[in-house]
């Protein structure tokens, strides 16, 4: 009998679930535009003073700020 | 000198192929010289869905490995001679693409054609980066259903940074084609609407098109739907050809169903 009022339209859901995806897509994958250039650049740099094994790049959002995180992986001292 | 347009959307099955043929005639049909390119190497399609299946000699992977002249391989449209088309290869896979080759391919058709339309394969693999990597502009293709509108923002994303031109710090066009919509749903809120589609996309309209079941019964037979008048999916493609050669074409809408009174009323009280 209540249905009416029960029942969300799946359209409205479908827009909700979709924007929710796709912010997450971004974030993870081209939030940041040629990310993988610049991983390798940064690693060049670096490569120059100190062995390097990986360069992380992330993007991290505190309310209005945007920083990036980079973490660069260092060889082993053998 | 012409414009390179790539036909891209993420997902497969969305009707990618049928809007490559259909737009590449519509504009062949405004007069304009167009090339159509089918890049979707190992699973060519195009052809077939422009009845030129039993025409192709060369394909454009031989064209780019000098195989064989760019006039070799194109061949003339049977229903309007202002379109060209060019075969995939469907022997190679999609490794066979460099960007040296693709970008002397395209230089060459955008000196003799006014539109040169690329078919990118579905995916986002290197087959798509290579076909979006020359484009001046990309025509977004999605029906209205969660997984080909998440793809395809996926697709647009690496549109926005694998392109040339975005490279060289300009921008490249985009526009949005909402293909298969089912007025009757759009109106009980089963289906989304094409300005819900746009906010989630952040992208700009070039046309909406209708689902309509005379599309297949025109790639059964390899007539580009755009061909039967009576068709609302060949009128739809007939109007965004029209904006393509920049003419200003209302957008219809088609999310309303054009039932008659009768119809509606009696809808009430079922």
């Amino acid at each position: 009998m209540f249905g009416f009022f029960k029942k969300r339209k799946s359209a409205s859901v479908a827009k909700d679930r979709l924007t929710i995806a796709i912010m997450s897509d971004r974030d993870r994958t081209n939030g940041f535009p040629f990310m993988d250039e610049m991983k390798a650049e940064i690693m060049e740099v670096v490569k120059k003073y100190v062995g390097v094994r990986g360069v992380e790049i992330r993007k991290e959002v505190d309310g209005e700020m945007e920083a990036l995180a980079i973490d660069v992986e260092l060889e082993k001292k053998v | 000198m012409g414009i390179v347009i790539a036909v891209i959307s993420g997902k497969g099955g969305v009707g990618k192929t049928t809007a490559t043929a259909n737009l590449g005639l519509g504009i062949a049909m405004n007069d304009k010289k167009c090339v159509v390119v089918d890049f979707d190497i190992g699973q060519r399609n195009l052809d077939m869905i422009l009845g030129l299946e039993n025409r192709v000699v060369y394909d454009m992977v031989q064209v780019m490995d000098g195989e064989a002249t760019t006039k070799q391989a194109l061949i003339k449209s049977k229903a309007n001679e202002n379109l060209h088309f060019l075969a995939a290869s469907q022997t190679k896979d999609k490794s066979v693409l460099d960007s040296e080759k693709v970008e002397k391919l395209i230089a060459e058709l955008k000196e003799s054609f006014d539109f040169v339309i690329l078919d990118a394969p579905a995916g986002i693999e290197s087959g798509y980066e290579h076909t979006i990597e020359f484009a001046d502009a990309a025509i977004v293709v999605v029906n209205p259903e969660v997984s080909s509108i998440r793809d395809a923002d996926r697709a647009i994303g690496i549109l926005d940074s694998k392109s040339a031109k975005v490279k060289k710090g300009e921008e490249v066009a985009k526009y949005l084609i909402i293909n298969r919509i089912v007025a009757d749903m759009v109106e009980s809120g089963e289906m989304l609407k094409s300005d819900d589609i746009l906010e989630i996309l952040n992208i700009k309209i070039l046309g909406k098109v209708p689902e309509d079941k005379g599309v297949i019964d025109a790639s059964n037979q390899g007539k580009p739907v755009i061909l039967d008048k009576k068709s609302i999916a060949g009128q739809a493609y007939a109007r965004i050809a029209g904006r393509l050669c920049g003419q200003k074409v209302d957008m219809k809408n088609i999310e309303i169903s054009d039932t008659g009174l009768f119809k509606k009323l009696a809808g009430m009280f079922r």
